[in-house]
């Protein structure tokens, strides 16, 4: 991550960046979440014994003394009968070293059970249980059944349809939003260059969903700052409107705080149906005992829009900050730390975790 | 290098009287203290105002106005901190080739080595040392954790739903 190699693309146009929002406000696909890779894996088998019962109408009451004797733990999600056949336990289980067999495994664990079984085989089963119905197709084979309870919205997450029509248009016009942004910021400092877009630098664009408004736009300065990067901007510039902020926050405060004037009256003439500005924030003192506050809090409840996948520094900063969902256009193949070098986003520990899309390009 | 880092403690114990999250820390250049600070993140309504961040913005305007050489300057720092530097802080700490990193107690939630190492994601990565005056910073933490954070919104009843 620490050495950008310099690469050398071809220079870009002002006119590619129209085509890039014309591109984006037309593709018709929908967005693409990105998760786990535990999802794209296949799921690891594991061998078990199973055994035909003598008797199937015996079948209840050998289950009630298995689930008792040789309970299956970790393989629970697996059922322990199918037809007259009985699930016992791992292969592994039995004693390499006595050359134990599965009959004198029944006899020394549960011996009421040691005339309850015809005969034996060995079946390979799948070891964890799957979360999506795909991986549940997969497995769940014709030597053993598996239980599964679809996680819905994993399962919404995973298909090509996720965003209804209409989020799908509003999340792509914020995306242009953010490309009409980086258009206005490479006409204000000559020094950046438009090729800078997919390697230097970044834009943030900060938007409160339920009121389809913009609270604040974070215009990259990596190469004037080592720490403001444009989501390290846009999170200060969030927080001037909620009184606060550390880089340069000496001006008054208000809910516009958080968006260059310039840009947004440039922003204006384009997107008429965009609202600017953050909801009121309220100190605790002007809250009133028992009301109902809606005071925003950091990040909460705010999506963001970056040109490029941030990095490791940028994304981390986002989850402090709480933010909703991030969604980006460009992937950040040296830094990226929502997709190309790791998924902040799926690192259980951390206290919060956001949904990521992208496929806007 | 203890007593480099008490004086890190004594401003985590200053963020704690102010109602923060108390992590202090101190930046050094052969063993004398350049910049400290400890976590402001209530005071600016900025999650990422932690301790060290303050500390570089106040070494990189240092370089800046004195016509030092930034680069080169941080190359040289040693960072005492009473706390693991969170993924975040690990990876600015990182992209500035900070020389080295001493901390007191390990940060499990969101540690730059405990929970994602960043030093992979680097070719060359400062050294890194911990358990240094490890108890003193924990016992700093418990006591914070143990009231509330006063700027967070109490929980609402209805979670919100994901997506
Ligand atoms: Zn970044
Ligand atoms: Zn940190």
């Amino acid at each position: 991550m620490s050495s950008e190699p310099p690469i050398k693309r071809p220079k870009i146009t002002e006119n590619e960046i129209d085509k890039f929002i014309t591109g984006i406000m037309t593709a018709e696909k929908n967005l693409q979440a990105i998760l786990s890779d535990e999802y794209d894996k296949p799921i690891p088998f594991v061998k078990v014994f199973v055994g035909t019962a003598r008797d199937p109408k015996e079948l209840s009451k050998i289950i009630q003394v298995l689930n008792d004797k040789i309970p299956l733990k970790e393989l629970s999600h697996l059922k322990r009968v199918r037809k007259k056949e009985v699930l016992l336990c791992q292969s592994q289980h039995l004693n390499v070293l006595t050359q134990e067999t599965i009959q004198e495994y029944i006899e020394h664990n549960s011996p009421e059970l040691k005339d309850s079984f015809q005969y034996f085989r060995e079946i390979d089963v799948p070891l964890t249980p799957p979360k999506l119905r795909r991986q549940y197709l997969e497995c769940n084979s014709k030597m053993w059944s598996v239980n599964f309870h679809p996680d819905k919205q994993l399962e919404r997450l995973f298909s090509d349809s996720f965003f209804p029509e209409y989020d799908l248009k509003l999340h792509r016009t914020f995306m242009s939003l953010v490309f009409e942004t980086a258009y206005w910021y490479l006409s204000k400092h000559t020094k950046v260059e438009l090729q800078d877009l997919f390697v230097g630098i970044n834009i943030a664009v900060v938007v409160d969903p339920p009121r389809r408004s913009i609270v604040a736009i974070g215009l990259d300065n990596r190469q004037g700052h080592p720490l403001q990067h444009a989501a390290m901007l846009a999170i200060d510039n969030v927080a001037k409107t909620q009184n606060g902020g550390a880089w340069d926050a000496d001006g008054a405060k208000n809910i516009l705080s958080g968006i260059n004037l310039d840009l947004m009256m440039h922003l204006k003439e384009r997107y008429r149906q965009v609202m600017f500005g953050a909801k009121q924030y309220l100190e605790k003192n002007e809250i009133r005992e028992g009301s109902k506050s809606d005071s925003p809090y950091l990040c909460t409840g705010y999506d963001v829009y970056l040109l490029r996948e941030p990095c490791l520094m940028c994304a981390m900063g986002l989850v402090h900050a709480r933010a909703k969902r991030v969604f980006f256009a460009v992937d950040n193949e040296f830094m990226g730390a929502l997709k190309s070098k790791t998924k902040l986003q799926c690192v259980e520990s951390l206290n919060h975790h956001f949904d990521v899309f992208t496929g806007f390009l | 290098m203890v007593n480099l880092m008490h004086r890190a403690l004594q401003l985590a114990g200053e963020a704690l009287a102010a109602k923060e999250v108390p992590v202090g820390c101190v930046f050094t250049i052969d063993g004398e203290i350049i910049a400290e600070s400890r976590n402001t993140v209530n005071a600016t309504r900025n999650p990422t105002r932690h301790a060290e961040i303050n500390c570089i913005d106040y070494v990189y305007d240092y370089c800046k106005a004195n016509n030092i050489d930034y680069q080169i300057y941080f190359s040289n720092i040693t960072v005492y901190v009473t706390v693991e530097p969170c993924i975040m802080c690990a990876t600015a700490l990182s992209n500035l080739n900070i020389r080295e990193v001493i901390y007191g107690c390990a940060n499990d939630r969101f540690g730059g080595k405990t929970v994602v190492d960043v030093s992979n994601y680097y070719i060359q990565s400062y050294s890194l040392t911990g358990n240094i005056l490890a108890n003193e910073a924990m016992a700093l933490l418990k006591q914070f954790y143990k009231g509330v954070n006063p700027n967070a919104p109490e929980l609402k009843v209805k979670k919100d739903k994901k997506v």
